[in-house]
């Protein structure tokens, strides 16, 4: 049995005999995978692969068009590749004016018991590109207005268009990690959005395996 | 007597301290105390800092600060600051020769690593030298001398060598010209310093010639290593 594995900051993403998703930190000190990427990956694997290269694969494999621009939101960065035409043309990362946003809106909404796609999609959001700079302006609107709910929609708003700037204001995206479960997450970045679930960089892993490279 | 330089001072000028313990404050000279947090903004470069503390450390008798376009604005106010604050004995340049000597070792198979330390060594220790071109070069990298040296490993042998270290081999430091030559078929990676102006030609040069373009404030981060080894690897390099 092959084990695949995505570890990502805060969760990570397995295939072994099951296909599971468990907290990082829960993650049994054994489990040793065959292929994998992210967090202190290079130490819980025997191949570790680059998470743009597995992202990029995942998209390849999942994605049935030449031309497409693949976002990955993590809990605390943000990444993407671009392709024309079948071939490879552009990438980003941004791990540090993207921190923690995935890793906010989570918290966040534990915290005030809020769940994201119950809430109505706000007019404006905040102009946040950083978790924690978000959550100093969500405390700031609750202590003005006492709505908490607006205040998480325009801080999920404001990740979501920041998300948009910082891959090229496109028209049309692919978007992987634990954000495709957050539908005002997806409703509020202005263009097409094609959720492909948490698994795209283990999918990914896996043609790597499978074309026996890298 | 001990005589720092900044930038790529006129030949001429380095020719008189010849006999004298040159030091190029840019570089990385070990460990010395940092004194940038206190006298500098945060958002000064990394490598504006370096001077800063090198210089404090040092404490060369005489320090020749190219402060023409060749270098930037953030030197020249550092040399100001240096000399008006700091009582340093600072002799300001402006490079603006237009002979170019060539750019051998930027074109040559050498590793990126063993290149930089060429070029950068080639003021104090001034030679000609006789070296294999690489002809398909499988990578290019657009930048300027690095803060954080690890980046070049990152690189395959005989990468090429574009933007301002490229002009600096070539002893024209301000010819925009040959900082913005880039060889369009090879897939290169723009590398500025965070909170340096070469990030605007950086950010456009990499837009139009389809290259990385990355920044990085000091010691290079895991994102942007991973963006590099996968954009050279998605490029086939």
């Amino acid at each position: 049995m092959t084990v695949f594995a995505d570890f990502g900051s805060t969760w990570s993403k397995i295939i072994d005999s099951s296909v599971k998703i468990i907290k990082t930190k829960e993650v049994p000190g054994e489990i040793i995978a065959d292929f994998a990427c992210g967090h202190n990956a290079e130490k819980r694997s025997n191949r570790y692969v680059n998470e743009l290269i597995a992202l990029s694969e995942g998209g390849l494999r999942l994605i049935d068009e030449k031309d497409f621009l693949l976002v990955d939101v993590g809990s605390r960065d943000i990444k993407y590749v671009l392709y024309r035409d079948g071939r490879f043309v552009e990438t980003g990362w941004n791990q540090e004016c993207g921190a923690s946003q995935g890793f906010a809106i989570e918290l966040l909404e534990m915290y005030y018991n809020i769940d994201c796609n119950r809430l109505e999609l706000p007019e404006n959001g905040y102009p946040v590109t950083c978790g924690l700079i978000g959550i100093s302006r969500i405390f700031d609107e609750i202590i003005k207005t006492g709505d908490e709910e607006n205040a998480l929609a325009k801080f999920v708003k404001g990740i979501a268009m920041n998300v948009y700037h910082f891959t090229g204001k496109p028209e049309k995206m692919y978007l992987s990690g634990g954000l495709c479960e957050n539908r005002l997450f997806i409703e509020s970045i202005p263009c097409e959005v094609v959720p492909l679930g948490r698994f795209v960089l283990v999918e990914g892993l896996k043609e790597i395996y499978k074309k026996g490279f890298c | 007597m001990k005589v720092g330089f900044v930038g790529h001072p006129p030949n001429d000028i380095i020719e008189k301290y010849r006999s004298e313990e040159l030091i190029d404050i840019d570089n990385d000279l070990g460990q010395v105390e940092e004194n940038s947090d206190i006298y500098l903004p945060k958002i000064s470069c990394s490598i504006i800092k370096r001077i800063f503390n090198n210089a404090l450390a040092f404490r060369p008798q005489k320090i020749i600060f190219d402060v023409g376009e060749g270098k930037c604005d953030s030197g020249r106010f550092l040399s100001w600051i240096l000399k008006e604050h700091f009582n340093m004995n600072i002799i300001e340049t402006r490079n603006q020769n237009r002979k170019g000597r060539g750019t051998i070792i930027c074109d040559s198979k050498l590793p990126l690593r063993e290149k930089f330390d060429l070029i950068l060594n080639n003021i104090i220790d001034n030679k000609d030298y006789e070296l294999e071109r690489e002809p398909h070069p499988r990578a290019g990298f657009w930048s300027v001398p690095c803060w954080d040296t690890g980046i070049f490993d990152l690189f395959p042998e005989g990468t090429r060598i574009f933007g301002w270290t490229r002009c600096f081999e070539n002893g024209t430091p301000d010819d925009l010209e040959i900082e913005c030559y880039v060889e369009k078929d090879i897939p290169t990676v723009f590398y500025a310093q965070t909170f340096c102006s070469k990030n605007l030609l950086a950010k456009n040069l990499a837009r139009v010639y389809r290259g990385l373009y990355v920044d990085c404030d000091g010691r290079l981060t895991a994102s942007v290593k991973a963006q590099i080894e996968a954009f050279l690897y998605l490029r086939g390099t």
